[in-house]
């Protein structure tokens, strides 16, 4: 008998409730899906190579899945508490016929449990197939196909999906039912949950709304203009200010809306015009904090949604951007071994481009200057004056007064100021490149050789490490190199030799990773590299390509993971592009999943509740629909009223929302937490992200319309045969 | 006096309820008229049907056989939006338990069934202040009906039947949910605009001490009518009502006790 009765309340609050149902189904399967992130293709895929960084990633998973559990913690609190207190009626019925309280707990938590049971089945269904097919989908995006597929199923997954789930419906209706224990038969068949039309005093509202803007406005100056200040704790103020201030505007706009009804007498007998902005009002009113609680919900979303596809967009740009990388594999030492075995025969068809970098510092001048300081071969006296000459003025009175300490590179400097600090850091002792290297590496680039005089050299700039906009044109050094070869002017003097410097070279990744890491280097004809090495510093390393043959039948990363394998076996060490490779995707992977999952879920949840909250009043109101139609209402402009009702209700909290995060979004542009490198793409991806959060919204939007529209068709004057 | 039309024609109405083995027949075959003007009370114990004729009436249900005439219209027979239009508008109802929208002002709800067919404001700011300055409503008009008495919310409700000049006027146990003096006060209204403006009042009591304002009664039991009262022109309203207490005492121990 109790179960019949169990089985049936289940199936009629998932009928009535179908929206909230709908969304712990979603929650459940992005549960699962987070969860099961260990068993995504592309997370094995890295796993070999950042296996680290990797770790550290999916021990973060439970701190998200937590977080996710205990926002939705609040939503279920929130529902059911609509939901108990709708039913209030009933459960007093109950206890009037004898059941015990402990009984009727009882029987709504095993209500819940067989909610939460089939929501389980669905979601983990959904969240296994979901799993699957993004496992797919991006392991194919991003791994050009090579990454192998396996089926993501996890078991761990589940069982903490479902522990979790249940753990948090448990706690919230154990709440709820406490709160029902304690009240009695009395109050529960005859008080109903509504309110009394609290609309306050003018005077109070409007100070409602002038602290509410002003805290906003405090937040949003705060965000632009400091947020970085005393080491970053203003975020939180300002997070905390925001918040603050959205909770007081909604307060105030809500009850003040009451104006907006009784100002305009012409719009007053228009339709249902009154009606409308006073149901409105009462909807945001009477739950103004709820409302501020979502706006501030949709806002960080909003945030999160941009903050993740900004990294999906600049990482993705930049996951296959080699413009300066150009060797797929660098075996160190330069033993006879390396050489012979990467011209075998297993690895030959993997081969293009051999080529052996040799690279070492310059030795020191032999004795030592008046403070027991090495003297350095290099004069660059001249070069420097001209750099310091080519100075902006504010940077020159600060360089020649001996302030500043330090520098910085980086694409924002001007050009003089850069170049002269990676050479004061790197040229009193520069790396040299031989000639014959280098060029190795323009052959590859198809680039001609540099045929350098025996009295010139090159200046070279990493690429992977020196950010300049455009390394290749230095206008700034190319203009004073010019003038003085024309000139016949000598900036600089190598052991006592004057040397001239050739300009604008190519320049490329030295390496396929990251085993050498220099900023700059003099690239020097041969004879001079074997004269002026200081031989203890001597390295030397092997790059080759995959044959563009090979990469053109099989793509780029079939061959890459042969010749990793057969190379692993030789037990050289090595580094190949895989790694580098590897490294970007993790940021990517990493950055994004994370975020936008966040992102999507605190708008799923603001959706929810705006939708249970309208729907909740829509039916504690039922009986006013009744009475419009009375008054000659008809379905189709009581229907218009509410469709207005639902939007405005969508549309208050999601427009002070898309302010606060396009407030946000700018901060966080500005103090670069967002990076955007193709400003090209921006446009496109922004709207198309854009388009995702108006889609959840909207559909969400007409949910609640559709159901609110099944309400007023269901309106029937029930009369009391008396 | 002239012979005037009928305003409403009731002709043979039947309503009933259930299948056929437990059929109920709430009305069984009422037929009578009501003249422009009149205040007609209609008396019967629970369960008698006078409620379910009220909402026949009302276009609230619809009859199984008969017909309901408004000025020689068969309202009975129209289709949903001619009832819309005519609810609100040709005929105002005043129920048991108000049904004023408690998010809306006295004054909004009074002008919710203009705005609702669309009429103009303008005009109708006069015949508010007059509603309102009669029904001694004039203070609460900003008031939400939380902050109202039962009398005052049942006046609000008045006006805004009244507003819109329908008419005939509905009137379902008007006095039901209010204590005696607000429901003498209200009755006294009600026959003010019944006798100042001719309005058409059909009411449903089974209180004697409102129906005693109307100007005539029709006793219904077991969906037919049985007996009516016709108030004399020189009878007080005091006099009436004993009569009223006489006849129900007659019937077989007053409203309460009709079995």
């Amino acid at each position: 008998m109790f179960s019949k009765l169990i089985y049936r309340n289940a199936k009629r609050s998932r009928k009535e409730n179908l929206i909230y149902f709908a969304t712990l189904v979603t929650a459940i399967a992005s549960f699962y899906i987070i969860l099961s992130l260990g068993r995504q293709d592309v997370i094995l895929f890295l796993k070999e190579f950042e296996s680290d960084a990797i770790d550290k990633l999916l021990a973060l998973m439970p701190i998200v899945y937590l977080f996710a559990l205990f926002l939705l913690f609040f939503l279920i609190l929130f529902a059911n508490r609509y939901q108990l207190n709708r039913r209030s009626k009933e459960f007093g019925l109950y206890l009037m016929l004898g059941m015990r309280k402990e009984r009727l707990v009882v029987q709504l938590l095993a209500e819940g449990f067989l909610t939460s049971v089939l929501a389980l089945i669905g979601g983990i269904l959904i969240g296994g197939f979901l799993a699957e097919i993004i496992s797919l989908t991006v392991s194919k995006l991003v791994g050009q196909g090579i990454i192998g597929h396996q089926v993501s199923l996890s078991l761990g997954a589940i069982i903490y999906t479902i522990i979790g789930f249940l753990a948090i419906q448990f706690i919230a209706l154990v709440i709820l039912g406490g709160r029902l224990f304690n009240q009695e038969v009395h109050q529960l068949l005859y008080e109903q949950m509504d309110q009394k039309q609290d609309m306050g005093h003018v005077k109070g509202n409007v100070l409602h709304i002038i602290v509410g803007s002003v805290l906003l406005g405090v937040a949003y100056w705060i965000a632009l203009y400091h947020l970085i200040d005393f080491e970053g704790m203003l975020v939180f103020v300002a997070l905390a200010l925001g918040s603050l201030g959205t909770i007081f505007f909604m307060r105030g706009f809500g009850k003040l809306l009451g104006l907006l009804a009784s100002r305009s007498e012409r719009k007053s007998t228009k339709g249902l015009h009154t009606f409308t902005v006073r149901q409105f009002q009462e909807n945001i009113a009477n739950r103004s904090t709820s409302v501020a609680v979502t706006s501030i919900l949709i806002t960080l979303s909003i945030i999160l949604i941009a903050d993740g596809a900004s990294t999906l967009l600049s990482s993705g740009s930049d996951l296959y951007n080699r413009s300066s990388s150009v060797y797929d594999f660098t075996v160190n030492g330069n033993h006879s071994g390396v050489e012979e075995f990467l011209t075998s025969e297993t690895m030959v068809v993997y081969v293009e481009d051999l080529n052996l970098l040799e690279m070492g510092r310059m030795r020191e001048q032999d004795g030592l200057t008046g403070d027991g300081m090495a003297r350095s071969l290099v004069d660059w006296s001249n070069l420097r004056e001209q750099l310091i000459m080519a100075l902006p003025s504010d940077d020159r009175e600060q360089f020649l007064s001996g302030e500043t300490q330090g520098y910085t590179i980086s694409s924002e400097n001007p050009e003089a100021l850069n170049l002269l600090g990676i050479l004061e850091i790197d040229a009193t002792e520069p790396y040299l490149i031989p000639e014959s290297s280098y060029n190795g590496l323009l052959k590859a680039i198809g680039e001609k050789p540099l045929n350098l005089l025996s009295d010139e050299i090159a200046l070279y700039f990493n690429p992977d490490f020196v950010q300049f906009d455009d390394l290749e044109r230095l206008p700034v050094l190319d203009d004073m190199l010019e003038k003085a070869a024309k000139d016949g002017h000598r900036l600089m003097y190598i052991n006592d030799q004057a040397v001239s410097i050739r300009p604008s070279i190519p320049m490329r990744g030295l390496v396929a990773d990251r085993s050498v890491e220099i900023f700059t280097a003099f690239i020097v004809p041969d004879r001079m590299f074997e004269q002026l090495l200081n031989t203890e510093t001597y390295r030397s390393y092997w790059n080759f390509r995959i044959p563009q043959t090979l990469q053109d039948q099989h793509g780029l990363m079939k061959p890459l993971i042969e010749a990793r394998d057969a190379l692993k076996a030789s037990g050289f060490e090595f580094e190949s592009y895989l790694q580098n490779f590897g490294r970007k995707l993790f940021y990517v992977v990493a950055g994004s999943y994370t975020i936008l999952y966040m992102g999507f879920l605190f708008l799923m949840i603001a959706c929810t509740v705006l939708a249970l909250q309208f729907l909740t009043q829509m039916k504690q109101t039922g009986q006013r629909y009744l009475t419009l139609s009375m008054l000659g209402a008809k379905r189709n402009q009581m229907k218009r009223s509410m469709h207005r009702q639902v939007l405005w209700t969508f549309l208050l909290p999601l427009s002070l929302a898309c302010v606060s995060a396009v407030v946000g979004i700018r901060a966080m542009i500005a103090f670069v937490m967002i990076h955007i490198e193709h400003q090209a793409l921006l446009y496109p991806i922004a709207f198309i992200f854009a388009s995702f959060i108006i889609v959840i919204v909207a559909v969400y939007g007409i949910a609640v319309a559709r159901s609110a529209d099944h309400e007023i068709d269901r309106l029937r004057w029930k009369p009391n045969v008396d | 006096m002239v012979s005037r039309a009928k305003l409403l024609e009731v002709q043979d109405l039947q309503k009933n309820y259930g299948k056929k083995s437990n059929l109920t027949k709430a009305l069984n075959g009422v037929s009578f008229d009501i003249l422009p003007g009149e205040f007609l009370g209609i008396m019967g114990p629970s369960g008698s049907g006078k409620t379910t004729l009220l909402n026949c009436i009302a276009t609230i249900i619809k009859p199984t056989s008969g017909r309901v005439l408004l000025n020689g219209e068969n309202i009975s027979a129209f289709n949903s939006k001619d009832l819309a239009e005519y609810r609100g508008s040709r005929i105002g109802y005043l129920f048991q338990d108000f049904e004023l929208l408690d998010n809306l002002t006295g004054q909004e709800n009074i002008l919710l069934p203009l705005s609702i067919h669309g009429m103009d404001f303008a005009s109708a700011r006069n015949k508010l202040d007059q509603l309102a300055s009669f029904l001694e409503i004039t203070d609460i008009l900003n008031k939400f009906p939380a902050q109202m008495s039962g009398g005052q919310k049942q006046r609000v409700a008045a006006a805004r039947c009244l507003i819109s000049e329908p008419d005939i006027v509905l009137a379902d146990e008007p006095t039901g949910a209010l204590d005696t003096r607000s429901a003498k006060t209200l009755m006294n209204k009600l026959e003010g605009i019944n006798k100042s403006s001719e309005r058409t009042i059909l009411m449903v009591s089974h209180d004697p001490n409102a129906a005693s304002f109307c100007s005539r009664i029709l006793f219904i039991q077991d969906g037919v009518i049985f007996h009516e009262l016709r108030r004399k022109h020189d009878e007080t309203q005091e006099q009436f009502y004993e009569r009223i207490l006489q006849l129900l005492a007659q019937l077989g121990g007053g409203s309460a006790n009709v079995l």
